[in-house]
């Protein structure tokens, strides 16, 4: 029998680019900004201009990044739990679990203080990683160990975490707000996150044998079986992979405010949901996912600062065109290739 | 079918009970019913620890033997949530057992039914579109644009119509059919990407929830928004033109008839489901696609028609919400597609379990309201209750494993447990009483 494992060896171009997907998307993302610098150039007091000046602005990379990182993040633990062959549906609750862990721990140190050396605001964040990754583990057991529906798991993720953290709240601060922290982590760290995190799982899933173990999971367990390698403890890993990542995006969300909102939403408002889409959207490819979780987050920023210019654009129409582009994609380009095994249970053959 | 009552019971009482005979359907329900209690046991720890953590001047409750106090009272939590959705109808603390001043036809009652009647219809949406094995989490969205669809029609046509009762039925069924399109309309979206463009239903709805909620507001803020009103909403329509609240005070939003149309959407859905010809190709493309396809189902059309279907369920959800709660279409929607969600996967898809299911959520619903009033516990609890108990119904897999183990322990299926399951209490008593319950199935099993 062929080994299903064997490693084929992969151009180093070809699979930073590995689809039409992430091409057309770069090619759109580029071209779009080129023509906006130029028109904004040629017309500096025109709409382009004043788009082009909030595009290339300081201040617009700045909430840019505030935004992108939960969504990348989130959307590359989605990566990770998906191509072992479990669909996590519920990043949007984990980002919201740690971004009300990492606050409720600063604050407890108290911002100004420090653990054991380390200002009391990273202690949050770590707290955060951590919480998100405990309930992501409830969700490997319940999916794994007892065969849950996938999609019906992730949900009741989302929705316990939707209870318990304004629940929490109002426990330890009297209200589903948390007071602000007055201190916050600056958007270069968010950036910084972002881009490693984004290399590090793209050199995990394409150049690493765990990366490989994670893709036969979700196309062929049974192969993976086969060559002695156990489908769980992979599952496991990605799914507890998903919970890390979700843990820092929804850290940097919150910290980068220094205030948990859970009134509503939460502060969190469907960043996870977008995730998702942000990875189908790149097609399973952590650079597709960096790239359109950047262009959600950019459009929203540019949103935001043209309201602050004065333009009468309404905003919610704005918020509606990542979810409108979603849609036409998926009509025009038809499914993404989700992993062959993903959403099935495995059961092992002694 | 089981042979007891086979040649007894006529044919339609046979028909009503045949489902809950069913081991399959049995099994289901025992699951739910232990998901349920297993939510309660956990949800009990989650107010003992954080009324440890809460800061109170004077303990609520004390835990016997230990000495500990808790700013919490759990058992407080559980008696006003329940009894308090009610209406009160047990007295607690006083002499006797039932309250003799209740009535059902209180506010507390009314305002749970009212939620009922709401989750009826995005239940039995979301459980249609289940049966098709496709998942609509666009319920929501479907509900919102539905919504908007009344309110609009019935603001157009009453300047048309005389005021008065037969005019309001007229409104009434007119505006809950434009609710039906509208929403119809907004889940053929998905069903036809599905259908012909193999986009997932899953992330096209989460999508088109967000559109629907934007698009209407955006709609209702620019153009239908009613003059000098300080929040997003248009007009109320008139009150003949509103389900009226006979019997139950008019501030619980919630009318009889109202709810009795559910309950025949409900008949109408599961003979639809279960006895027709479309119920069938919905079940077995459900089931099998690709089977029904070679049994001569036109899988891609029954996608639509399902989608479609379940669209103006949740249609027909808004219609309600406008003409019998809110009197107007107003940005604050609540999340009722989202509960139908957890309605129907309680329910186990099946219509006839959306009713029970509805019921439980509106209790949590109504009950929530109380534990505000009466109790220092915040009311998200319940919105955690709710998490767990889809997370829990989730897990058949876990309950049978209980199961079988509880069945190891007392030396045989069917065996002892009685006495765990009266041991229901704080923590470790669930497992044993779920598994006790579970067990005693398969004991029941065994003898058939």
């Amino acid at each position: 029998m062929r080994n299903p494992l064997a490693d084929v060896p992969v151009p180093i171009l070809d699979a930073l680019i590995d689809d039409d997907y992430v091409r057309s998307l770069v090619v759109g993302v580029v071209g779009t900004l080129g023509a906006l610098g130029l028109l904004g150039v040629a017309f500096p007091d025109s709409i382009a201009g004043d788009l082009a000046g909030i595009v290339f602005s300081t201040g617009t990379a700045a909430s840019t990044a505030r935004l992108a990182a939960p969504i990348v993040l989130a959307g590359l633990g989605g990566i990770f739990a998906e191509k072992s062959g479990v669909i996590n549906i519920g990043l949007e609750g984990l980002l919201i679990i740690s971004a009300f862990a990492s606050v409720y721990i600063a604050s407890v140190i108290g911002s100004g203080n420090a653990l054991l050396g380390v200002p009391a605001i990273w202690v949050g964040f770590l707290a955060g990683i951590v919480a998100s990754t405990l309930l992501a583990g409830v969700f490997a057991v319940v999916c794994i160990e007892f065969k849950a529906d996938q999609i019906i798991a992730g949900l009741a993720v989302w929705l316990i975490a939707l209870g318990l953290a304004p629940f929490m709240s109002t426990v330890f601060f009297g209200g589903v707000n948390t007071p602000n922290l007055g201190a916050s982590v600056g958007w270069r760290y968010s950036a910084a996150m972002v881009v490693v995190a984004t290399a590090a799982s793209w050199w995990t899933l394409n150049r690493t044998a765990f990366g490989k173990h994670l893709r036969a999971s979700g196309e062929n367990p049974k192969a993976l079986d086969t060559v002695g390698v156990s489908v769980s403890r992979v599952r496991y890993a990605g799914v507890l992979l998903s919970g890390v990542l979700s843990g820092v995006g929804g850290s940097a969300l919150a910290l980068s405010i220094g205030q948990f909102v859970g009134s509503g939403e939460t502060m969190v408002q469907g960043k996870g949901f977008i995730a998702i889409v942000a990875y189908l959207f790149g097609n399973y490819n952590p650079l597709g996912t960096l790239g359109a979780g950047v262009l959600f987050a950019g459009l929203d920023a540019t949103q935001i600062r043209l309201q602050q210019l004065g333009y009468a654009i309404p905003d919610t129409l704005v918020q509606t065109i990542p979810y409108v582009v979603v849609i036409v994609v998926l009509a025009l380009v038809g499914r993404t290739r989700i992993p062959a095994a993903a959403g099935d249970h495995y059961e092992t053959e002694e | 079918m089981s042979r007891r009552d086979g040649g007894r019971l006529p044919g339609p009482v046979r028909r009503v009970l045949e489902p809950f005979v069913d081991r399959t359907v049995a099994e289901r329900v025992l699951i739910s019913l232990a998901a349920i209690l297993l939510s309660i046991a956990v949800g009990f720890v989650i107010v003992l620890v954080s009324g440890r953590i809460a800061e109170c001047s004077a303990a609520a409750w004390t835990m016997p033997v230990t000495g500990l106090g808790f700013c919490y009272d759990p058992f407080q939590v559980y008696a006003v949530l329940f009894n308090g959705a009610l209406g009160y109808p047990l007295a607690i603390g006083e002499p006797g057992v039932f309250n003799p001043g209740w009535t059902p036809f209180n506010l507390s009652f009314g305002l749970t039914l009212s939620e009922t009647t709401l989750l009826i219809f995005t239940g039995l949406s979301v459980a249609v579109a289940f049966r098709a094995g496709l998942f609509n989490i666009g319920t929501q969205g479907q509900l919102v644009v539905g919504a908007l669809a009344t309110a609009l029609t019935v603001l157009a046509l009453a300047p048309l119509l005389p005021a008065g009762p037969v005019s309001g039925v007229v409104l009434v069924a007119v505006g809950t059919f434009a609710g039906a399109v509208g929403g119809g309309l907004w889940g053929a979206i998905p069903g036809a990407l599905k259908a012909y463009a193999d986009a997932n239903e899953v992330i096209t709805t989460i999508m088109l929830n967000f559109v629907a909620a934007n698009v209407a507001y955006v709609l209702v803020l620019e153009v239908f928004r009613a003059e000098g009103s300080s929040v997003v909403a248009t007009r109320y329509v008139p009150e003949h033109a509103q389900f009226s609240s006979w019997l139950f005070p008019g501030s619980s939003d919630f009318a009889l008839l109202a709810l009795a149309v559910g309950v025949g959407f409900i008949g109408a859905l599961y003979y639809l489901v279960e006895h027709t010809s479309f119920g069938y190709d919905l079940r077995t493309s459900g089931v099998q696609a690709a089977a029904a396809e070679y049994g001569g189902v036109n899988a891609k059309l029954t996608t639509v028609r399902a989608m479609t279907l379940s669209g103006a369920l949740g249609g027909v959800g808004g219609a309600v919400w406008v003409l019998m709660s809110e009197g107007r279409w107003i940005a604050s929607v609540p999340d009722l597609g989202f509960d139908g969600i957890t309605v129907s996967i309680l329910a186990g898809n099946n219509p006839l379990g959306v009713l029970p299911a509805a019921f439980l959520f509106g209790i949590l619903k109504g009950g929530a309201l109380e534990i505000g009033f009466r109790t220092d516990v915040p009311t998200e609890l319940v919105g955690v209750l709710r998490g767990l108990i889809i997370l829990f119904v989730a897990m058949p897999e876990f309950f049978r494993m209980a199961g079988r183990y509880a069945g190891l322990r007392s030396g045989g299926p069917g065996g002892s447990g009685g006495s765990e399951a009266n041991a229901d209490d704080a923590d470790g008593g669930d497992d044993g009483a779920t598994g006790a319950a579970v067990a005693a199935t398969e004991g029941g099993e065994a003898d058939a």
